[in-house]
């Protein structure tokens, strides 16, 4: 049975899609924006969290076990009194997931929501997320960078009802440049994906003094035309959890908060409430 | 709403009318030897007297209390003595936490029950006569022709408008609590003021803008002295109001009355009075909207119950249909029925964990099987409830001329009780079951002996135990199963038992202010909970549990019996403040609540909770006097309350999202 690497469930993820939903978050991303807020996801495969707060210096878990989950690992799982030493997800078989989803199954339909495939990028692990969809009589979307090949989104696209795209830059260098990657393949799927005919939300990550600047949200609404679009402002708590993974936050973001929005430069946007 | 009215009461300006309360009843009335119901009423009469009547600018419904607090009736001998002689003496000895038949004296005025009542009773109404003689001619001097008229009806008469009636009963409930009453509640208020708002617009008198605005007001009136009145905490008052539900012929009863007090409620932004929704599988989601727009609000309520579970327990506990069908909460959320219950429904609370480590303790290292060890675990719950019914009387409360008018049959003479820390006692049991019995990996020697120390030695025991067993909340029924039995034992080992009224001891899965003092004497736990650590409050998992959310914690909650544990208790959900910025979180709140319902939940109270806003309050409180949070069956300002409350609300579960 096909397996995929989970590395969290939410349950009633409100700004996931439509009704009640939950949302299966893949572990492993192909970008690496400079912003992201969940550092965890990034790295396909097992990993470890290792929160600081509260941490004792003990040293128990980095003593020699023989857990066989702890190999490969380089800390023990077990032995941290204040659990702060914890693996980032698990790994999932489709049927088992499936069923876990579809236990909601009667609040999905009640309240016209279902499961969100979210990440990392879910794409990354799309023959998994294919026959995850495949299990799930409910309605489906994906929030997604769209970075895949044609034939990989396409054959996603097939299995879910709404999608949730990202679009962060227009500008090919800058998108190299924030994340990592070239952004011909996502806007090649966002012209996928408005020929689909399937509902769509175009979404903006508002990054300050580097996607909300006008230049670049005017190129944007060139090229979404009058796709609904939501603008997400920035989260200052965006680097919280790097620690904890190893990884440090970015000191690119020098501006602390979002350039003033004018949403007149797109057809059809909105912004959603800051977080904070 | 009349804002400068609202700004008055917000700053407590008011506060500069009182006058402090001198004199020393008790010695006094000791000294004379006075008996107990001469007491209530003759403190009751010099208090009245003292009442100063004020008019505030703008406001419709008047009195305002213009005494501090007043000293107590007995003294401290009197009391000892008074204690010793009853055995149980529940909580401050005064009359409280009942629901009077506002709806009858409303209707009938105070002439007419004055004369069916006995000497004190007719005392008691002539002091309140008195008072509202002295409003009526301040409300003349000052050119308040409209208060004037209103008290011109009222309460000698029966209330004719909705506002004569919010009058009247503003008039009742000051007297109620200047008598020494406490916890008093409001009752079933949108359904017995209901005729008169509808007279009033049927009439022409009101339009439903102005019958909202006057009942703005009236709302205000329930914060004008509330700091005056007793409590654990501030805040802890008892002014629930039920609004919505059944009645007897099974019709779902929310009407426009009902969505008014909601928005003024939720316009008011103020902890009383506190809102309580009665809901059943035929309450459309129109009313769930209604009610998570007051829960994003921040105020910790509506606090909902089911009345397909609610009326046919309470009918089980042998309520007669009517009645049951009647029930409204007391102060938190206690199921009693008005005019005619006269149930003491926190009488005391069952500590699960106790009982769970009391048996791993002395049964855990022989138990043969985990089956073995949980018929003792049955057998000791079962006991210990078993225990509770030793308490066959309570003292009576000091007399109250005013509550035996607004209760006069006591109907009903059950006792209840709370539950605390189920979730801390299902998943230690679920921890024993998982590491001493299948996986054989913790020896009950180990167990004893981490329990005994705090894991000071054993950390990797707190790990096993903390980390990785299961936890109600996650739709587990390794552990939901447990939790299940627990509360089956709690009922059982009460079922049967009378107490010396021939009322019957009702099991409840609330917590009140348990959850910290029940957990203070109980030790680490096999959950992995370290000594000092709180429970959960109410019916609600681990504070330390992993969870993917609100849907597996009430697929766990909506498990047990409920029906039998049905003294009261909600399952009570933290949700992030932020949740509500989403455009469409009150639709998809609207859903899940109702889920809870059709799961067959009995009780549910939601938290919308900001700990970062906690956090800063703490460190900043005159900045963030007005807000508001959910303790156990009641709200509060975050700043008015003691440190060990404030940390455990900003500890609590939080489902961000």
């Amino acid at each position: 049975m096909i397996t995929g690497h989970i590395f969290d469930i939410k349950e009633f993820s409100v700004n996931d899609g439509p009704g009640v939903r939950t949302t299966v978050f893949f572990k492993g991303c192909p970008l690496r924006c400079i912003w992201c807020h969940n550092p965890e996801g990034l790295e396909p495969g097992r990993g470890i969290l290792l929160r600081q707060k509260g941490c004792l210096h003990c040293g128990r878990c980095q003593q020699k076990c023989d857990h066989p989950d702890c190999i490969g690992l380089g800390r023990c799982l077990h032995a941290c009194p204040m659990g702060l030493v914890e693996e980032i997800g698990r790994v999932w078989d489709a049927d088992t997931l499936a069923k876990r989803l579809l236990r909601d199954a009667d609040l999905f339909e009640s309240s016209g929501g279902g499961v969100t495939l979210s990440g990392g990028e879910p794409l990354l692990q799309h023959e998994f997320a294919a026959a995850l969809l495949e299990r799930l009589p409910v309605h489906k979307a994906i929030e997604t960078s769209g970075f895949a090949t044609g034939a990989v989104f396409e054959k996603i696209l097939a299995l879910v009802d709404y999608v949730m795209l990202d679009i962060k830059l227009i500008d090919k260098d800058a998108h190299r440049r924030y994340t990592g990657v070239d952004n011909a393949p996502i806007l090649e799927n966002f012209a996928r994906l408005r020929q689909s005919g399937k509902p769509y939300l175009i979404r903006v990550p508002l990054i300050p003094g580097i996607t909300d600047t006008e230049e670049n949200l005017r190129k944007i609404a060139t090229v979404v035309g009058d796709s609904p679009v939501e603008l997400l402002p920035y989260n200052r708590m965006a680097g919280a959890k790097y620690p904890s993974v190893g990884k440090t936050f970015t000191d690119l973001i020098t501006q602390e908060k979002n350039n003033e929005i004018d949403l007149s430069l797109f057809q059809n946007a909105t912004l959603r409430r800051d977080a904070h | 709403m009349n804002d400068k009215l609202y700004s008055f009461i917000l700053h407590k300006k008011h506060h500069a009318y009182r006058r402090e309360v001198t004199e020393d009843f008790a010695a006094a009335y000791a000294a004379a030897g006075t008996p107990f119901a001469e007491r209530m009423t003759a403190r009751f009469e010099k208090l009245m007297a003292m009442q100063e009547p004020h008019i505030l600018e703008g406001e419709q419904i008047v009195l305002l209390r213009t005494t501090g607090k007043p000293s107590d009736v007995l003294t401290e001998q009197e009391w000892a003595a008074y204690r010793a002689e009853h055995g149980y003496v529940h909580e401050l000895g005064y009359t409280s936490n009942l629901c009077g038949d506002y709806a009858r004296i409303i209707a009938m005025g105070l002439d007419a029950l004055r004369a069916q009542t006995d000497d004190y009773g007719k005392r008691e109404i002539d002091a309140i006569l008195d008072l509202c003689d002295r409003y009526r001619s301040e409300a003349e001097r000052v050119g308040r022709d409209d208060v004037a008229a209103v008290l011109t009806n009222v309460p000698r008469k029966g209330a004719t408008t909705l506002r004569e009636a919010l009058q009247f009963f503003r008039i009742l409930h000051f007297a109620l609590w200047l008598e020494g009453c406490y916890h008093n509640t409001v009752g079933r208020f949108d359904q017995y003021m209901y005729p008169y708002f509808a007279g009033d617009l049927a009439a022409g008198r009101l339009t439903e803008a102005e019958a909202e605005s006057l009942i703005e007001d009236f709302f205000l009136s329930f914060n004008k002295d509330s700091d005056l009145y007793p409590g654990v905490q501030q805040g802890d008052n008892g002014q629930s109001m039920v609004l919505g539900g059944c009645n007897a012929a099974g019709e779902d009863c929310f009407n426009a009355l009902s969505a008014i007090c909601l928005r003024a409620s939720k316009k008011l932004l103020m902890i009383d009075p506190k809102i309580n929704l009665r809901v059943s599988k035929k309450t459309p989601i129109e009313v769930y909207r209604l009610g998570s727009e007051l829960t994003k609000a921040g105020l910790g309520f509506p606090q909902y119950s089911n009345d397909d579970v609610v009326i046919p327990a309470l009918e089980a506990m042998g309520y007669a249909h009517e009645d049951a069908c009647n029930y409204v909460v007391a102060a938190c959320w206690e199921f009693i029925i008005p005019g005619c219950g006269y149930d003491i429904v926190n009488a005391g609370a069952l500590n699960f964990p106790a009982v769970v480590n009391k048996t791993v303790a002395t049964k855990l290292a022989d138990a043969a099987s985990f089956e073995a060890f949980m018929d003792e675990v049955d057998t000791a719950v079962k006991a210990e409830a078993t225990a509770m019914t030793a308490m066959k009387s309570a003292a009576p409360f000091l007399p109250s001329p005013l509550m035996d008018m607004l209760i006069p049959e006591r109907r009903y003479r059950n006792f209840g009780f709370h539950g605390t820390g189920i979730a801390s006692a299902a998943d230690a049991l679920a921890a024993i079951k998982v590491h001493v019995f299948d996986k054989k990996n913790v020896t009950p020697a180990r167990l004893l002996a981490g329990l005994d120390n705090d894991f000071a030695t054993d950390p990797e025991l707190l790990h096993l135990l903390r980390y990785e067993a299961p936890k109600m909340g996650c739709d587990d029924d390794e552990v939901d199963a447990l939790a299940v039995r627990l509360l089956d034992d709690y009922a059982d080992g009460l079922a049967g038992h009378k107490n010396a009224y021939g009322g019957i001891y009702r099991a409840g899965t609330g917590t009140a202010m348990y959850y910290l003092w029940h957990a203070a004497e109980v030790g680490a736990t096999a959950d992995g909970r370290r000594k000092g650590e709180p429970f959960g409050t109410n019916f609600s998992p681990n504070l330390f549990a992993k969870i993917d959310g609100p849907v597996s914690v009430i697929r766990s909650f909506t498990k047990p019996h409920t029906d039998r544990v049905c003294n009261g208790g909600p399952l009570t959900l933290e949700f992030a403040s932020s949740m509500f910025n989403a455009p469409d979180s009150i639709d998809k709140l609207a859903e899940l609540v109702r889920f809870f319902v059709q799961k067959g939940g009995h009780q549910m109270q939601l938290n919308a909770v900001n700990a970062d806003k906690m956090k800063a309050a703490q460190a900043d409180p005159e900045q963030y006097a007005q807000l508001v949070v959910r303790i156990w069956g009641w709200s509060a300002y975050f700043v008015e309350l003691d440190k060990e409350y404030q940390d455990h609300v900003i500890a609590r579960q939080e489902y961000t999202v």
